[in-house]
């Protein structure tokens, strides 16, 4: 900014101090030309029209003839005529006035020029006529005064001229201070834009058209800019959000494309197990029946069977989660029926340390699910609720909510949330993210397959249903599961296809 | 005394079926390819069919198809292990235990049992497709 400022001054100034330079000196010679020559004009005009009168003067009054006239005469021309030299040359005899300068010497003839003949006096050399007598009259003017009158008038109109220069400086310094304010003005202000603060409004007053339209159309800038801007950062923000979503999606895919990879290994092994459960089971089944009712070979070939029956229930478990059984036979039921029904079937197992308690909406819509399926789900949770809290007090708590959600479209529809909800010992972020596939597990070997959890996912999936946890070390875990509701429970109870 | 043809590409499951049904008095042979069982109804007279679905070559929902046309009056028990491959619809080329089943049903099977099953299973389904009193 000072650059501009400093640079913006200077140049002026420059300019008008040059212009200056060479106006004025060329204006000062010609005016000086003009002052001397009216000033030798003037000069020579007297000397001539004095030394004529005076020579008049000795033809009129006849004055050649006596010798106290003539001196007289010469003398008036030194007293009152200005003339430092008076001399009246006839007829070979020269009378010069005794008041003159006595170091002068003559001139026989007229100066044609101010200033001719370095002396310093301008000589007139006058005829007289008279009665047949030719006389001269020369007279010598002192050049001195009037070459003063010249340097004296000179020297103020060089005075003159300088005070000019000085004012006109003065006038170009403030001019150019004053153009260039608005400008700093305008240029703060795009420098406060530039740097990101679009809230500054561009506006000068100045009575300088060109500026005051640079102003309004910098300021039309400003306010387009600030439009765009705005428009900027909301696209990168939707930007922004979009992306969350993407990987959000890509995040769910990829953790659905893992289950559905180890459901169908799962099932591949489950129908291999299957296969060589066929020749255990017959063969010792048969044995068995050959064997005496009593002995250790027949306890031992009965343990065989027995483990073989578990692997057919594990295997079972398996085929539940890869929907191989969980041929679902999905109707409209009320999750109420079905929370009422696992807490008949599971009050006698619940350690007396747990206590239930559950959290249900008064209106419920129907869902689309398979009731003995939604017992089983609700029963796996259970149970893995009461595992989380094991050897300690706690609380279990079964909810059923109804939601109306808004979509990103805006457009609200409804779902059932049905939640279970533990006080337990909770997990971690990496065991949240794999509680879902088959034999992921957190107990000890010998506890438990680890295939309660993806089960539980099947069957949800098998709704058309979402699930989600939510965990924290200490705290405890809240299964999540969102049914879309088929419908209004009042409205659609008589409809509703027989429950299961 | 009626015979009974066991068909599996799994030798364990062929003898163990054969030697349960063995004992309870039917006459039991075995075929480990449907291209075999074919050709061993045609050299013996035969009352049922155990047949497995998921086998090379000719599956058993094909093999079901081709006996019943040839010989409508042979009973036939489709078995199978659990197994799903993600489709659910019946595709020849695909694995789909739930699917087949429910195919082999169609084809013809009179009975479906799951693998593995218990003796006593096997026995009541073998009695109750050749009807109940027949030994």
């Amino acid at each position: 900014m000072a650059r501009l400022r400093a640079t913006f001054w200077i140049y002026v100034t420059a300019c008008v101090v040059v212009v200056h330079l060479v106006l004025l000196p060329a204006l000062f010679f010609g005016m000086g030309y003009v002052i001397r020559e009216s000033h030798e004009d003037l000069f020579i005009e007297h000397a001539r029209t004095f030394s004529r009168v005076l020579a008049d003067e000795f033809e009129v009054g006849r004055a050649l003839d006596s010798q106290t006239r003539i001196e007289d005469l010469l003398d008036f021309a030194i007293t009152h005529g200005g003339a430092r030299y008076a001399e009246l040359y006839d007829r070979g005899r020269s009378i010069r006035s005794l008041y003159g300068s006595s170091e002068i010497k003559t001139s026989r003839s007229t100066d044609l020029s101010f200033g001719q003949g370095g002396d310093g006096i301008y000589f007139v050399v006058q005829p007289i006529a008279h009665a047949g007598q030719r006389a001269e009259l020369r007279l010598g003017f002192d050049e001195q005064p009037t070459q003063m009158r010249i340097q004296l008038a000179l020297t103020r109109m060089l005075w003159l001229l300088a005070g000019y220069l000085a004012v006109a400086i003065a006038i170009a310094i403030i001019l150019s201070y004053r153009l260039s304010r608005p400008i700093q003005r305008l240029q703060a202000v795009s420098r406060a834009i530039s740097s990101g603060d679009y809230t500054r409004a561009l506006n000068v007053n100045t009575g300088i058209r060109e500026l005051h339209e640079l102003a309004v159309d910098l300021e039309a800038m400003r306010h387009e800019l600030v439009g765009v801007n705005v428009r900027l950062e909301a696209k990168i923000k939707e930007k922004e959000i979009s992306e969350v979503r993407r990987e959000e999606l890509q995040k769910q895919l990829r953790h659905r494309q893992r289950l559905e990879t180890v459901g169908t290994l799962a099932s591949g092994i489950a129908h291999e197990i299957n296969n060589v459960l066929v020749p255990i089971i017959l063969f010792t089944d048969t044995a068995l029946q050959d064997l005496p009712p009593s002995g250790a070979p027949r306890a031992n070939l009965e343990r065989v069977l027995a483990a073989a029956r578990r692997a057919k229930d594990i295997v079972k478990k398996i085929l539940t989660f890869s929907r191989e059984l969980g041929e679902a036979k999905l109707a409209l039921i009320d999750l109420r029926e079905v929370v009422a029904e696992a807490l008949h079937l599971f009050s006698a197992l619940a350690p007396p340390t747990v206590e239930i308690r559950t959290e249900i909406d008064e209106s419920l819509p129907l869902v689309r699910a398979d009731a003995t399926l939604a017992v089983h789900l609700l029963i796996n949770l259970c149970t893995n609720a009461y595992q989380a809290m094991e050897g300690a007090r706690g609380m279990l708590t079964i909810g059923l909510k109804y939601q109306e959600h808004a979509d990103e479209g805006g457009v609200p529809w409804a779902r059932v949330e049905f939640w279970v909800r533990d006080t337990g010992r909770g997990m971690d972020s990496a065991t949240v993210e794999r509680i879902f596939e088959p034999f992921f597990t957190t107990r000890s070997v010998g506890q438990g397959a680890g295939l309660g959890l993806s089960v539980v996912h099947g069957i949800v999936e098998s709704f058309g249903a979402s699930i989600a946890v939510e965990s924290k070390i200490g705290a405890g875990t809240t299964f999540r599961i969102f049914f879309p509701s088929a419908a209004r429970l009042e409205v659609i109870r008589d409809l509703a296809e027989p429950v299961v | 005394m009626q015979s009974i043809l066991v068909i599996d590409d799994e030798p364990d499951v062929r003898d163990s079926v054969k030697y349960v049904l063995d004992r309870a008095g039917y006459s039991v042979r075995t075929a480990e390819s449907a291209m075999d069982a074919l050709a061993e109804l045609a050299r013996n007279p035969t009352d049922l069919i155990i047949t497995d679905i998921i086998m090379p070559q000719i599956n058993g929902v094909e093999a079901i198809e081709s006996i019943r046309k040839a010989f409508p009056s042979v009973r036939i028990i489709a078995i199978s292990g659990g197994g799903n491959f993600g489709v659910t619809e019946y595709q020849p080329s695909a694995i789909t235990t739930t699917a087949y089943l429910a195919s082999a049903e169609k084809a013809g099977a009179h009975l479906v049992l799951t693998k593995p099953f218990e003796t006593v299973e096997l026995i009541r389904s073998v009695e109750q497709v050749l009807g109940v009193g027949h030994a």
